[in-house]
């Protein structure tokens, strides 16, 4: 666990002493602020529900989880430090769970930072407390997902721009995928197939403020299976 | 104490480095020499435990790399090549998750921290950013990453590239005061620094050893032959090539020519002197008394590690 959080630290310290963690969650607060404020016209509407708010998140996830993780292992690669860091005496399993915590760490800090959002809408209204939080939790869960699945295309990539693009279009994919049953008029086991491995289908019951286990436990096995396939190729490699 | 035993390694199926088998013991610093593409870095990424040998075995401290690479990287201190730094930290955030990564805690962190400082020069740094430090620089930064643990092994693929005369000077210093307690590896193209710090040379060619040995040894192995230069003062104005046929063991004539109407510039092939044997210099002086000339230079070339080098990798591309 020591060597975890070593790793964790030096990617977080990395991140602050450069200006794009800064940037990247500047832009998401800017963006996810003026999709509330003035496309969903927060305050014409007059209700007292953050659903709307909430209810983006799975695609403005497909673009911040991305920027967080398109540097991990792509940049490692481009310095060189990849050798340093694999012939330091840490197990893949520490490299690979250190990148991500130190990843998901900064998406938490990003949706921590909203906050203040629910805040100042409570003054306006009566809100929910329990739905909010599950709405967070559900945020919280799919960008641990998505985490996950930026960091190991990350480990895939030669480079950073790569890493984000080839992750953007995997996670807005595994976003926008519950929509084509819909759209195709698809139905019985090929839309529920499709269904289940969206991540933005398994986001509804957490915006609506219900907390389901089957949900809970697709994310948590996304980021688990992710986290163990970067794992996986970092001990192929060395046998090639 | 390293060994490798009949170490194999390809990449993608084309084999780096065939069947390499050595020792090198503890206070030992060993030169691993040879052109670009011959083996030296990708022995070192297999005893690093950055990659696994496809066959045979590679030992640290008894330690097989591909059954237990973390204990093998804990005892090892490694620079790579290309000195790889996080460019965002500042020197000692860098030494300090180096520090993180070692396991190293309250005092004797410390310690080592100031040690490795000391050591390499960084203690006027520690608070610039990696990326606004010059090579020289990072070089040692590189290096106080290897050596903050006090690795019982230390691999270190060119050390001092980049540097300039004085720090590689205070480089090799240290290299060498490190390795009479440890076991050190590098590997260089320059060929000075082995002489000037090496107690072993392998020099490898094509993923094979081409030689092995002390650098001296292999000098000796290698010459076969004294070559002598020799710069006479001739008595009378001429001078016939022909008389130095009267030297004992005289085996050709290099080179001959005339300096000035006096002086003659000679360059002669002997048989190596073998203990007990004249040296070849002694016969020459003798053959120069006899026949009344005066010596005003005798020089033994020694055949240097670059002529090695070159000898060794051009004959080898036969094989």
């Amino acid at each position: 666990m020591k060597n975890v959080l070593a790793i964790a630290r030096r990617e977080i310290k990395s991140a602050f002493n450069s200006p794009v963690a800064y940037a990247v969650i500047l832009s998401y607060l800017v963006f996810t602020g003026i999709y509330l404020y003035f496309i969903r016209g927060f305050y014409a509407v007059g209700q007292a529900d953050l659903r709307d708010y909430f209810s983006i998140m799975p695609v403005v996830l497909a673009f911040l989880a991305p920027a967080l993780t398109m540097r991990s292992w792509a940049e490692e690669r481009r310095l060189g430090t990849y050798e340093l860091l694999l012939t330091l005496p840490f197990t893949e399993g520490q490299l690979v769970l250190g990148k991500f915590l130190s990843s998901f760490a900064l998406a938490a800090i990003a949706l921590l930072l909203t906050i203040p959002v629910p805040l100042m809408a409570s003054l306006l209204g009566s809100f929910d407390t329990g739905v909010l939080i599950t709405q967070y939790l559900g945020v919280l869960l799919e960008a641990a997902a998505a985490v996950a699945i930026g960091e190991w295309i990350s480990s895939l990539a030669k480079n950073q721009v790569s890493a984000f693009v080839g992750s953007v279009l995997v996670l807005l994919a595994l976003v926008l995928v519950d929509k084509v049953s819909g759209f195709l008029g698809l139905g019985g086991v090929v839309a529920s197939v499709i269904d289940w491995i969206s991540l933005a289908f398994h986001y509804d019951s957490f915006s609506r403020g219900v907390i389901d286990t089957r949900d809970l436990a697709y994310y948590l096995s996304a980021a688990v299976l992710f986290l163990y396939l970067s794992a996986w190729g970092l001990t192929r490699r060395k046998w090639s | 104490m390293i060994e490798l035993r009949e170490l194999r390694k390809s990449y993608g199926g084309v084999e780096a480095v065939h069947g390499v088998s050595f020792a090198a013991e503890t206070g030992s610093v060993l030169g691993l020499l040879g052109p670009n593409g011959a083996g030296k870095t990708t022995i070192m990424k297999v005893l690093t435990g950055y990659h696994f040998p496809s066959s045979g075995t590679a030992l640290v401290d008894g330690v097989d790399v591909a059954e237990d690479p973390i204990a093998v990287k804990r005892r090892v201190g490694y620079l790579p090549e290309s000195v790889p730094l996080y460019q965002d930290l500042t020197v000692s955030e860098y030494l300090d998750f180096a520090a993180d990564a070692r396991g190293l805690e309250g005092p004797s962190r410390a310690a080592a921290l100031e040690r490795a400082i000391g050591a390499c020069g960084l203690s006027g740094v520690t608070r610039k950013k990696v990326e606004d430090l010059s090579k020289g620089y990072r070089q040692r930064l590189g290096l106080a990453q290897a050596i903050l643990h006090d690795p019982p092994i230390l691999i270190l693929d060119e050390p001092t590239t980049g540097l300039d005369p004085n720090q590689i000077i205070e480089i090799r210093e240290l290299i060498r005061s490190l390795g009479k307690s440890k076991t050190v590896i590098l590997s260089t193209h320059i060929l000075q620094e082995v002489e000037a710090i090496c107690s072993s040379v392998i020099i490898l060619n094509e993923g094979r050893i081409a030689a092995q040995g002390a650098p001296s040894e292999i000098g000796e192995a290698l010459k076969g032959e004294e070559r002598i230069r020799l710069r006479l003062k001739t008595v009378s104005a001429t001078f016939d090539q022909g008389r130095l046929s009267g030297i004992t063991g005289l085996r050709s004539v290099a080179s001959c020519r005339a300096e000035s109407a006096e002086v003659v510039v000679a360059e002669l092939v002997m048989p190596p002197a073998k203990s007990g044997d004249i040296e070849a210099g002694e016969s020459v002086f003798d053959w120069a008394v006899a026949s009344g000339l005066k010596i005003l230079e005798l020089e033994r070339r020694r055949l240097s590690l670059e002529e090695i080098f070159v000898k060794l990798t051009q004959e080898g591309e036969g094989r």
